[in-house]
């Protein structure tokens, strides 16, 4: 990441696209530190926080929130890399396109015209991709921070090495990392959980296993991620068939590469692969796939 | 005190009440998230009686025998999910804090004294694997202060094993099951009680006060009975063959086998994180948002990290088959030159605990067996230097050499800074940044050059200081050049680029004690005329009659440049070298250093005589924390200066 360096406050921005808004109340959580960020950073466009605005900017770091899944946000993202120094990408929509971009497997414009018919009464109104992308996809992004929310930590790490111009220092190694130094015993090993953390990035202080859960993979595949070998693992050790093997990687992620090469050859997300003529079936089956 | 005690079953909870009121706490089995673990233990009732586990590769369980048997044995399982370093050198430890005001700044050791702990259960492969820890963290000339307190303090009460997993390699390793030394106490858990044996002075007060009777014969004999079972067990499984081990394992450093293995590996660093005598760390900053304040904390860390073996520019282990390559011959066979027995100590846990069951024994039988050995180094070592321990020195002036390269000069210094050698370096650390090696440049009167290219945020923030401002030192360290090699003989000096700076203290020396030695040769070469650093003293260097300067650059624009272009070895061929009569110093980029070493052995050098100076990403500087290794060397501690023979094959090999 290049490295502003002044005296002046940074002028911090704050935006979103295709998404819950999550992320953006990881600024709002920062809670005392939120202070001392007033020291070096102006806010001065945070939609979610204040109806101060300055939309155009200019920002020497711009968070952007959400995935890209209509033509005017994707103009509209255009526009704003052109007027951000930095521009830094927050949570899974917008680093990996989100829960959203399942709707890339309806495969072809009359499946996702089945889904929007099945929203919306009157769905001539709706325009919309066919996919919803993430942002990296589109623009040049500086830095990312992953996870679905992001995790305050990494937040404050980032925003105190731009302030001070250095590297942030932001994981490339597995929750397994996380797990073991929290002395969390392993639920794969142990009780036969099917869990993605081998493959993903850590940062969320192994969250879910710490609650006797397998991670689903909100942070994204990590760098040199096998998730080959996990699926073999899934299917020849834990007994999980290729649908089931789909479903657990057909998560908040799912539409990055390492996990879409996985999803597809086990067949599709469950439901979806067959067509997604009728979108209640998808929907079903969806639900069971990421819980 | 009788050599073999018995111990009654209840007598457990009086042992254990006596380690308490000795003001420690217990840490032993307990049952936890569907596993055996470690924690603390209030009394036996905490212990898994009745408790057993079953392992094999990716796969644990545990299951419980009846429900109320008085004779449930307490310690009926094989091992744990991960072992007692989490104790005597935990996952997260706190170092230093640093504070930096205007241009003072201010070095806190924030660590805790360490805890008294006792450690209930303790087996013999976990002993090796702590023995192995002492020779490693504490038998050097640099300790881990913190271990060496853990360790110190802690009371250890070792049993016997009877019941070895699927997983278990013990007696391949020489390590167990017999417990043999490296306790306090030690128990053999028979169904109604323990026979029990004193290792130690204070294990011997501690049975004492528990004024136990003599063991009866029948009770010894089923206590021996006990190993003897496990021996058999571990007998008709799949083990490791450790003769030749380590010198069969280098032979193969380019085996399809690696791939193989790289291909269902997932380096999610799980076998290192559970393996006992894993000792990799790193040092997590945290800095405050006003970046006044830094705090340091040393982690866990896994050579299978992409981060692990990271440097400015680029990464010297991309490959998961790398890192894997890495892990298994340090295990298996670096370790050995390093610290005279394997890394491994045969428990299994990289067995059991890999997410998807890679067997370390199928590993290394797949990955067959070449070469001798080098003794560690018997060189000096220079100036004390741990980690958290900074000196300070204040930047007198600092000046641009080239566009991106800056020279500082350094005053204040403690005196072990400036007494430092040629070819040795620093840590330099500015809170807030990582620490970064930099090579010493001068020493001169009380002051000490530093030439840095700023590549990353610690060097770039360093060279932006203003005059007046202090910084962060440790070292000097690492084994530097060996100028008595040179005495009486040409020397030959050969530079690329920012090498140079490393090779000047060696220059000044030689010309200091000109009489010593014989013709001195100094070959410079950059890739532009404006990457060249020094460029008056060169000329200054070139005036003199009693040393020969050749430079040359890779390209130059028509019109800036009148001297030599081309490849620095082109030079050589300039000014004819005597082989059998010269030594060579040579430092710059890893693929100049190659080319140039073995154009210096085709004139007759011998490889012995012809020495390098190494890079690698280090974090500790004093091979504690395991980032710089190459091959069988720790680069920050056995070098950076390695002869063309130590470095062997390594230099060519892609991705160690």
């Amino acid at each position: 990441m290049a490295m502003p360096k002044s005296d002046k406050p940074l002028r911090v921005g704050v935006v979103k696209f295709a998404s819950c808004d999550g992320c953006q109340l990881g600024f709002l959580d920062l809670g005392p530190a939120l202070l001392d960020i007033g020291l070096r950073f102006s806010i001065v466009e945070f939609g979610e926080a204040s109806s101060r605005r300055a939309p155009d900017g200019p920002f020497d770091v711009l968070f952007v929130e959400g995935s890209i899944s209509t033509d005017d946000q994707l103009r509209h993202l255009r526009h704003l890399r052109d007027r951000a120094s930095l521009l830094v990408t927050i949570g899974a929509c917008a680093t990996s396109g989100g829960i959203q971009a399942l709707r890339a497997w309806a495969g072809n414009d009359r499946g996702i015209a089945g889904f929007i018919a099945a929203v919306y009464a009157t769905p001539e109104y709706v325009d919309t991709l066919a996919t919803a992308t993430p942002v990296a996809d589109h623009v040049q992004v500086d830095a990312e921070l992953r996870g679905c929310p992001i995790d305050t930590g990494q937040l404050v790490e980032l925003l105190t090495a731009t302030a001070i111009g250095r590297r942030p220092q932001l994981p490339s190694d597995a929750v397994c990392v996380e797990c073991k130094r929290a002395g969390t015993v392993c639920v794969m090993v142990s009780r036969g959980e099917p869990c993605l953390g081998p493959i993903i990035s850590s940062g969320c202080g192994a969250l879910c296993p710490g609650m006797a859960r397998g991670c689903y993979g909100c942070f994204g595949p990590r760098e040199s991620a096998n998730g080959g070998s996990l699926a073999d693992w899934y299917r020849g050790s834990l007994g999980l068939s290729d649908e089931r093997v789909a479903a657990r990687f057909a998560g908040f992620t799912a539409w990055a590469p390492e996990l879409r090469e996985v999803i597809d050859a086990a067949g599709g997300p469950p439901g979806m692969r067959r067509a997604a003529s009728t979108a209640a079936s998808a929907d079903a089956d969806v639900d069971g796939g990421v819980a | 005190m009788t050599t073999r005690a018995w111990l009654p079953r209840q007598g457990l909870d009086r042992l254990i009440a006596l380690l308490q009121e000795d003001g420690r706490r217990v840490i032993g089995p307990t049952v936890r998230d569907s596993a055996i673990v470690y924690g603390e233990i209030a009394s036996g009732a905490d212990l898994p009686n009745g408790i057993h586990d079953e392992q094999a590769p990716g796969r644990y369980r545990i299951s419980s025998s009846s429900g109320d048997d008085p004779a449930a044995k307490a310690f009926d399982y094989a091992s744990s999910p991960s072992s007692w370093k989490s104790w005597t050198f935990p996952p997260t430890v706190p170092m230093a804090r640093a504070t930096r005001e205007g241009d003072r700044l201010t070095y806190d050791d924030v660590r805790h004294d360490a805890p008294r702990l006792a450690f209930l259960g303790v087996r013999a492969c976990d002993l090796a694997a702590l023995a192995i820890h002492d020779e490693v963290l504490a038998g050097g000339p640099y300790i881990d202060e913190d271990y060496a307190d853990r360790r110190g303090k802690a009371f250890i009460v070792a049993v016997e094993c009877g019941v070895p997993s699927s997983t278990c390699f013990c007696v391949s390793m020489g390590t167990g099951p017999e417990v043999r030394s490296g306790f306090d106490i030690a128990l053999t858990e028979l169904p109604d009680g323990y026979v029990l044996r004193a290792g130690s002075e204070a294990g011997r007060k501690v049975a004492d006060r528990l004024s136990l009777a003599e063991a009866g014969s029948l009770q010894t004999y089923a206590a021996a009975g006990v190993t003897v079972a496990a021996r058999a067990v571990m007998a008709e499984q799949l083990g490791v063959t450790t003769e030749g081990l380590k010198d069969r394992l280098m032979a193969q450093l380019e085996s399809d086998g690696w791939d193989e293995i790289a291909e269902t590996c997932l380096a999610c660093t799980s076998c290192t994180m559970v393996c006992p005598t894993c000792f990799c760390s790193d040092v997590k900053l945290t800095t405050d948002l006003l970046g006044t304040t830094s705090q340091s904390e040393r982690r866990w860390a896994s050579c299978f990290t992409l981060d692990f073996a990271r440097v400015a520019h680029g990464n010297f282990r991309p490959r998961v088959r790398d890192r894997y390559r890495q892990w298994l011959t340090h295990k298996f066979s670096t370790w050995v030159d390093q610290f005279g027995t394997f890394g491994c100590v045969g428990c299994g846990r990289c067995i059991t605990w890999c997410p998807v069951g890679i067997d370390v024994r199928k590993s290394l039988l797949r990955v067959a067996p070449l070469r001798p050995a080098l003794q560690r180094s018997e060189k000096p070592v220079p100036v004390s230097a741990n980690p958290g321990h900074y000196s300070l020195g204040t930047i007198a002036e600092s000046w641009p050499e080239t566009k991106n390269v800056y020279t500082l000069r350094l005053t204040d210094l403690p005196e072990s800074v400036c007494n430092g050698l040629p070819g040795q370096f620093l840590m330099l650390d500015l809170p807030g940044f990582s620490a970064v090696p930099i090579s010493i440049s001068r020493y001169r009167d009380g002051e000490i050059f530093l030439t840095i290219r700023t590549e990353g945020a610690s060097t770039y923030a360093i060279t932006s200081l203003p005059p007046g401002s202090q910084v962060g030192l440790r070292g000097p360290v690492g084994q530097g050049w060996p100028i008595e090699e040179a005495f009486g003989r040409d020397v030959v000096i050969v530079a690329g680029g920012i090498g140079l700076p490393p090779l000047r203290p060696l220059i000044d020396r030689i010309l200091a004690n000109r009489g010593h030695f014989g013709s001195v040769r100094l070959f410079y070469g950059a890739r532009t005329p404006a990457d060249l650093v020094y460029t008056e003293e060169l000329k200054g260097w070139a005036a003199r009659d009693d040393i020969v300067v050749g430079v040359t650059v890779d390209r130059a624009k028509v019109g800036t440049w009148s001297g030599a272009v081309g490849v620095v070895t082109h030079l050589f061929d300039r000014e004819p070298i005597d082989g059998s009569h010269t030594t060579a110093y040579v430092c710059g980029p890893e693929k100049m250093m190659s080319a140039t070493s073995n154009s210096l052995a085709g004139r007759g050098i011998l490889p012995e005589r012809i020495f390098l100076s190494m890079e690698r990403h280090m974090e500790c500087g004093i091979g504690l924390c395991g980032h710089c290794q190459m091959g069988r060397y720790f680069v920050c501690k056995d070098g950076p200066v390695f002869s063309r023979r130590d470095l062997g094959e390594s230099l060519d090999l892609e991705g160690m």
